[in-house]
């Protein structure tokens, strides 16, 4: 286990020097220089790009920024907020703690929700209950995270005003709600949907009905048996969800006008900043890499039979 | 042929008396002749794969209504934008911002002598930023004749009107002279069968027809848009599916058939494409190559068709297909790998391979067939996924640019007057759910139709 998980993080580390490697040349494949402008003369452009190191070889600048990087420096920024540190940017001003609580309750009511959804569809299988919950998670995948954003944005804020229609910062529970439920939704009816399958597969199997003959409770026999070996499939489920949420946490910003890492991220992506696009970047790969080694140490908790050693299929 | 029985041991049984006792004759015995043979063969016919995967899938109801509402929604963007008389880059300066099913002022008076006449031209709804008909020659055309006028003025709020039954058929009417559905006062027109030299064409309005939709804040009729953005989105999706689907297959089919180092190398490439964030790396995509893209145009635009097609699509759209080209290929790569692995192992493979089949032939008459299903399935599911991703980066302002339109980029506009004009938003919200959700539920019915074993 531990040589296991040692492996792994070395590994996600190269990714994510893959991931900057990558970043870096793609930035430097948009044609122009960041300071670029209608009014700028060469000699002010080159000024600028000497004051930040941008007239180097590519590869001088590549080993500067994981030089840097490795000392847990992310520069500064180029123009969004001109010499401002790009930690500062990210992690004092509020814009990454925004996104990550958003993230974390979306996913949170995803798990929270999905879960007994998908267990009560699959216990109740055949019934009404089922065929409304079916019905509503086939919807609920269907429907694009933006599309439902606004629609709860007229519905909840401007038709009958019961939560604010900008977040802003997030001060109080009102300002969560539409957020969270627009960027979980999706999630929560994949999850559900993810559940019930599994749920019904593990239902099924000998043991339930060895358990059952055995006079264990129903209760039980979902809680304990059934539900333990239908965990699984929704686990796998869960590092795509982190990349996902963090994904649609661009357009949820933007609805709901939070000034969150996501929406900033667009914004610095047009105008070019490049410490903060490879800081944003790694950041979230960051982020999204570790949920994916979580994701696999808990599988291997939850179920033992998984040698985590051994390659996939 | 009595003999071979003769010596019997006093246990066994006489074979004659057995033939006696059961009524069998020594012709029993003949060689059957190819007529008796052939009324032995199965009379049914044996279904083949494809049919017997449509009948299960005709008998998947959720799945039929599905496919008829998706059948109806290629309708409404294929076949729709030939049934209205709009366009969706043509803005109507009279019509701007109109709710559902409204008509601008000199639609609803157009429209109120519409039956009573039988052609009818209004300057009121002409595309474009001036509603006045300039001074000059004109050809007007109705049935198999031609109309040949000059205008000597510029006509504002005027129609020009056909009426077959009067001696004067061509008139010009002022939109003030229209009351309760008839015109009181009329300037007749002359007019030759000739048309000038140089004389600009007119089209008479096909029928007055409402805004469906309402129209957006340029005076662009919104039912159009979604139309031609149903389109836009639905060939995206499509196009990226196909894309996803040949890369990956062969990348997948490729892996799993070499095996051993190439596979290893190969499945360690998929593992690091997934473990990226591909939204991250796609938006960058996005900005990084529209320049590049456009410069290409403009050079090789001239000199190749397929540039030029690539061009009409616009930069947007065809780094969303670079974008699934570089990053979504992997889910289709694993499953196909997957499959190929497992069905190498199989023991009709085995046997094939033993009786001296050749590789081509084992890849065409045992892997291929058995791939068909997973690849279906994971191509049309491709499509939605597509659509979700081309509706995001146009949401965020990336794919598609003005004045063409995708239902992403529909929405996108329509965030921005939310407030005032929340139908704006809904009505190509309702659509690409429809289309998504029906394409889902498709892609659900050919998987339990093409691949039995899966269905839980």
């Amino acid at each position: 286990m531990g040589s296991y998980i040692l492996k792994r993080i070395v590994g996600s580390i190269f990714i994510l020097l893959l991931i900057m490697v990558v970043t870096f040349l793609l930035m430097n494949a948009i044609p122009g220089s960041p300071f670029l402008t209608e009014k700028s003369t060469p000699e002010q452009i080159a000024m600028a790009e000497a004051k930040y190191g941008l007239d180097k070889p590519l590869h001088i600048q590549l080993w500067n920024y994981i030089k840097s990087y490795l000392k847990g420096d992310l520069g500064t920024s180029l123009k969004m907020q001109e010499g401002t540190p790009v930690k500062d940017i990210i992690f004092r001003q509020g814009k990454f703690i925004l996104s990550i609580k958003l993230g974390i309750y979306s996913l949170l009511l995803a798990i929270l929700v999905g879960i007994p959804l998908g267990c009560l569809a699959a216990y109740f299988r055949g019934s009404w209950l089922d065929g409304c919950l079916r019905v509503i998670t086939t919807v609920g995948v269907a429907i694009p995270g933006f599309v439902l954003a606004a629609l709860l944005l007229i519905a909840f804020s401007v038709k009958i005003p019961i939560f604010p229609t900008k977040s802003g910062n997030l001060p109080n529970f009102k300002s969560y709600v539409l957020p969270v439920i627009s960027l979980s939704s999706y999630y929560t009816c994949y999850i559900a949907k993810l559940m019930r399958t599994s749920m019904l597969d593990a239902i099924n199997q000998d043991y339930i009905r060895t358990a059952r003959a055995k006079g264990v409770k129903t209760r039980s026999i979902i809680l304990k048996h059934a539900l333990r070996n239908s965990l699984i499939p929704v686990i796998t489920y869960l590092g795509p969800v982190t990349a996902g949420i963090i994904t649609g946490s661009f357009v949820v910003e933007s609805t709901f006008s939070v000034p969150g890492l996501g929406k900033y991220f667009v914004q610095c992506v047009l105008s070019r900043d490049y410490p903060i696009i490879m800081a944003t970047t790694v950041v979230l790969s960051a982020l999204v890499i570790i949920m994916m080694l979580v994701v696999d140490i808990v599988y291997k908790i939850v179920d033992p039979r998984i040698t985590l050693t051994a390659k996939e299929d | 042929m009595k003999t071979p029985f003769a010596k019997l041991s006093p246990f066994q049984v006489d074979p004659e008396k057995i033939m006696d006792t059961f009524g069998i004759n020594d012709g029993d015995f003949e060689k059957a002749s190819d007529n008796e043979k052939e009324s032995m063969v199965e009379t049914h016919k044996s279904i083949s794969y494809w049919k017997d995967a449509w009948r299960r899938f005709r008998s998947n109801t959720v799945s039929m209504v599905a496919l008829f509402v998706f059948l109806c929604c290629l309708f409404f963007a294929f076949v729709g934008p030939y049934l209205i008389p709009y366009n969706y880059s043509d803005q109507y300066r009279t019509a701007q911002k109109l709710g559902p099913f409204e008509y601008s002022p000199g639609e609803e008076i157009a429209h109120s002598i519409e039956k009573s006449v039988d052609g009818l031209y209004s300057t009121s709804m002409r595309p474009g930023s001036i509603t006045a008909l300039p001074a000059g020659d004109y050809a007007i055309t109705a049935g198999k004749k031609t109309y040949a006028f000059t205008l000597d003025k510029p006509i504002d709020n005027c129609m020009i009107v056909l009426d077959l039954d009067e001696a004067e058929p061509l008139r010009i009417v002022n939109e003030a002279d229209v009351r309760d559905g008839a015109y009181t006062n009329y300037t007749p027109i002359a007019f030759t069968d000739t048309p000038a030299e140089g004389a600009a064409q007119l089209k008479f309005s096909k029928r007055i027809f409402p805004h469906v939709f309402g129209t957006d804040s340029a005076g662009r009729d919104i039912m159009a848009r979604t139309m031609y953005g149903a389109r836009v989105s639905i060939i995206i999706g499509v196009i990226a599916a196909l894309i996803v689907l040949i890369i990956g297959s062969l990348y997948g089919a490729i892996s799993g058939l070499c095996g051993g180092a190439v596979d290893f190398v190969m499945m360690r490439i998929v593992e690091l494409i997934y473990s990226i964030p591909e939204v991250l790396v796609v938006l960058l995509l996005q900005v990084v190559l529209k320049e590049p893209l456009q410069m290409w145009f403009q050079a090789h635009s001239e000199t190749s068709a397929f540039v030029r097609a690539m061009s009409d699509l616009g930069a947007g759209i065809v780094s969303i297909f670079i974008t699934f080209a570089v990053l979504y290929w992997v889910t289709m790569a694993r499953i196909i790998r997957g499959q190929v692995l497992m069905l190498k192992k199989q023991e009709y493979v085995t046997a094939a391979t033993a009786l001296g089949a050749s590789n081509s032939r084992i890849i065409r008459k045992h892997l291929l067939p058995n791939c068909i299903g997973p690849l279906v399935i994971t191509t049309c599911l491709q499509i939605p996924s597509a659509i979700f991703l081309e509706s995001f980066l146009s949401f965020l302002g990336l794919g598609v640019s003005a004045p063409m339109a995708s239902l992403g980029s529909l929405c996108s506009d329509a965030l921005q007057t939310i407030q005032l004009y929340p139908y704006r938003l809904v009505f190509p919200a309702i659509i690409l759910t429809i289309i998504v959700l029906t394409l889902n539920l498709v892609g659900d019915g050919l998987r339990d139709a093409l691949d039995p074993r899966l269905k839980k």
